[in-house]
């Protein structure tokens, strides 16, 4: 009611004017601590040894720290190599067999269909630790540990099933019409899946193949346990520079740019084929 | 030869039947329309044809062959969608050619076809956009000469035209009616469009709650309705249902006497009597004197709403008839344009 109310013993102006001072407060402490290891990561890859310990930003820059570890004894270029073989062979069988999959769930009534599918979220939910004990004896006794071979399987096994739920999610958004009239024009459901299917989930698929690639890039666990000498991948190579004789903070900030700068520009790409409205129009 | 044999075909979805032990026969080149309120099942009918939907029940059978087990590719039908049911990702050109570049017709073929029944459908000029950059009208014409590029052994068509202003539609019906003359392929067709049904069809089957209620040529729904659904149903402004006795071929209800409908005596029988079927005129020179409740011009004739009770009795008068609320008037009534029905079974009586 008019007569009960009061104006604020602070006015609104003042009020608006404080609420944006702590505003921006928070935002800047929050930025400085995302933003603060980032910068020094960055600088750090570019000092010497000397100026490591320097918190300070004017330094005489150098690429030295990279020709080291590229070079023996660190070969940061053949975990580069293995990191991507592996994420890209991952991705690469993944996908297909995750869309097959999600677009079975999707589509498709099957026996026990519903628990299967919570299956395979389930296995989501296992800690790595949990099974990586079983995962070295079984790879020790078929020889896969240490092989790229190897870690694709295990990345496999951790990666397809959230692949399997992300597309599924995709799928199940894509009208059915569309297909319906595919298959009424003539098409076979694997002509309908190619033709009509996968053009429309194409966003999805891009997304959980990047998702994927980032999961099995940075998946270290299972790299550190299984491997030794030449499968080793760059998240495992990053620790390496950890050793008795000290740590080599400058070769860790610049393996850290290598393994950063790809994650940085898939999440790119990602943002490009965030792009919705793919289906709009195919029906009423 | 392709007729189209539905035998005791039922679809269930749960507990809830879409489509109750339905049997059906479309002749060879016939082109049938499937009429019927929202929701009596005419799309899952037409889906069971197309083999989109599996019946519960029944067998369905086109040109000889059962095709229950059948793939939808496999039937050779072609469906026009609700729906519409476009590729997104494809031009308007690629949707329509789709199904021609699935039987591997070469691509410059194929271009011509598309240009040929675009045309057709007054799509030319939109061949090179997406669906999402055309109107509904236009996209239900995608979806039209997408089937019409084809010819198939079965046309399916569901409320094809439901989206096009008044003069394409008929613009479209012409279209139809001329393909169906010289491609002569077995058509099913779902209207809701009481006239597109009786210039196209050859028969009706006028549907409701999943049960086809009467299956007959245009004129035998619109002259002689099995029953009271059909009546209601079938005409617009609809007929007018009175409720009622009969003396002696005399019915009676409220205030109206109508005489002259044989030598019956009933109780509890419905008078169907449509509204361009009657006239009004000074009080005392008809059937029975009624206050006017209404009176709508409608252009062509003046649509004259009169009460009786609670009953509500529909006329459509000459334009130049123009009474005003709460006249009292005389309703006149042709006895030979009048139809009986029984209360209880709703199927229409003999006179
Ligand atoms: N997949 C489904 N699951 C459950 N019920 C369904 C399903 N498809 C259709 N129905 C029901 O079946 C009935 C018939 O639907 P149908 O689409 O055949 O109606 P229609 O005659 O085509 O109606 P309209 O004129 O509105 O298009 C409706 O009551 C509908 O709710
Ligand atoms: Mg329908």
């Amino acid at each position: 009611m008019a007569a009960d109310f009061e104006a604020p013993r602070i006015s609104y102006a003042t009020r608006r004017r404080l609420a944006r001072v702590a505003e921006t407060t928070i935002l800047l402490i929050t930025l400085a601590i995302i933003v603060f290891p980032i910068a020094w990561i960055i600088t750090t890859a570019f000092k010497t040894p000397r100026d490591v310990y320097d918190l300070s930003i004017v330094f005489p820059p150098t690429v030295q720290n990279f020709v080291i570890a590229f070079n023996a004894p660190w070969n940061l270029g053949s975990k580069l190599v293995n990191s991507i073989v592996v994420s890209t062979v991952t991705v690469g069988i993944a996908i297909p067999i995750a869309t097959l999959a999600a677009y079975s769930f999707s589509r498709f009534e099957f026996f026990m269909k519903r628990s299967l599918f919570l299956l395979v979220l389930a296995t989501q939910f296992i800690p790595a630790v949990v099974i990586i004990l079983p995962f070295f004896l079984m790879f020790r006794d078929v020889a896969l540990m240490d092989t790229r071979t190897g870690l694709i399987i295990v990345n496999l096994a951790i990666v397809t099933p959230f692949a399997v739920w992300m597309i599924k999610g995709y799928l199940d958004a894509i009208p059915n019409e569309s297909e319906e009239a595919a298959l009424v024009d003539g098409a076979s459901r694997v002509r309908v899946i190619f033709d009509v299917v996968v053009p429309m989930a194409l966003p999805g698929m891009i997304t959980a193949a990047v998702f994927c690639f980032i999961l099995t890039w940075n998946e270290f666990i299972f790299a550190l346990i299984l491997t030794r000498e030449n499968a080793v991948t760059l998240p495992v190579g990053l620790i390496s520079f950890r050793t008795e004789r000290g740590d080599w903070w400058e070769l860790i900030a610049a393996s850290g740019i290598i393994i950063t700068v790809p994650m940085f520009m898939l999440a790119l790409v990602i943002q490009r084929h965030f792009v919705k409205g793919m289906t709009m129009g195919a029906v009423r | 030869m392709a007729e189209i044999v539905l035998s005791g075909v039922t679809k269930r979805f749960g507990d809830f039947v879409a489509v109750h032990t339905l049997d059906l026969a479309v002749v060879d080149r016939e082109f049938l329309v499937l009429l019927g309120p929202s929701g009596c099942g005419k799309t899952t009918t037409m889906r069971m044809i197309a083999g989109l939907e599996e019946p519960s029940a029944g067998e369905i059978r086109i040109g000889g062959r059962v095709v229950n087990d059948l793939p939808p590719r496999a039937r050779d039908v072609a469906m026009v969608f609700q729906n519409y049911g476009l590729y997104p990702h494809m031009s308007v050109a690629d949707n329509i050619g789709y199904p021609l570049k699935l039987r591997g017709v070469p691509r410059e073929e194929r271009a011509a076809q598309v240009r040929a029944v675009a045309a057709k459908v007054r799509l030319d000029g939109l061949l090179e956009r997406k669906p999402a950059a055309l109107s509904g009208g236009q996209r239900q014409r995608v979806g039209l000469a997408r089937a019409l590029i084809r010819k198939p052994t079965v046309f399916l068509m569901d409320e094809p035209l439901s989206n096009l202003d008044a003069k394409l539609r008929v613009e479209m019906r012409a279209e139809l009616k001329h393909l169906h003359h010289e491609l002569a392929v077995t058509t099913v067709y779902v209207t809701h469009d009481q006239i597109e049904a009786m210039t196209l069809a050859t028969r009706v089957a006028v549907m409701n709650k999943g049960i086809i209620h009467q299956l007959g040529t245009p004129d035998e729904i619109y002259n002689e309705p099995a029953d009271l659904f059909v009546a209601g149903f079938i005409g617009s402004p609809a007929m007018n249902l009175i409720d009622g006795r009969i003396d002696d071929g005399t019915f009676v209800a409220g205030r109206l006497r109508i005489d002259g409908l044989g030598r019956s005596t009933r109780e509890s029988v419905v008078l169907g009597i449509r509204p361009e079927d009657m006239t009004i005129g000074p009080a005392g020179s008809g059937h029975g004197d009624l206050p006017v409740y209404s009176s709508e011009l409608t252009g062509d004739s003046t649509l004259i709403t009169l009460a009786d009770g609670n009953t509500r009795i529909a006329v459509r008068a000459d334009k130049t008839v123009r009474p005003a609320i709460d006249d009292v008037v005389a309703l006149r009534i042709d006895p030979r344009r009048c139809y009986l029905f029984d209360a209880a079974t709703t199927r229409r009586l003999a006179i």
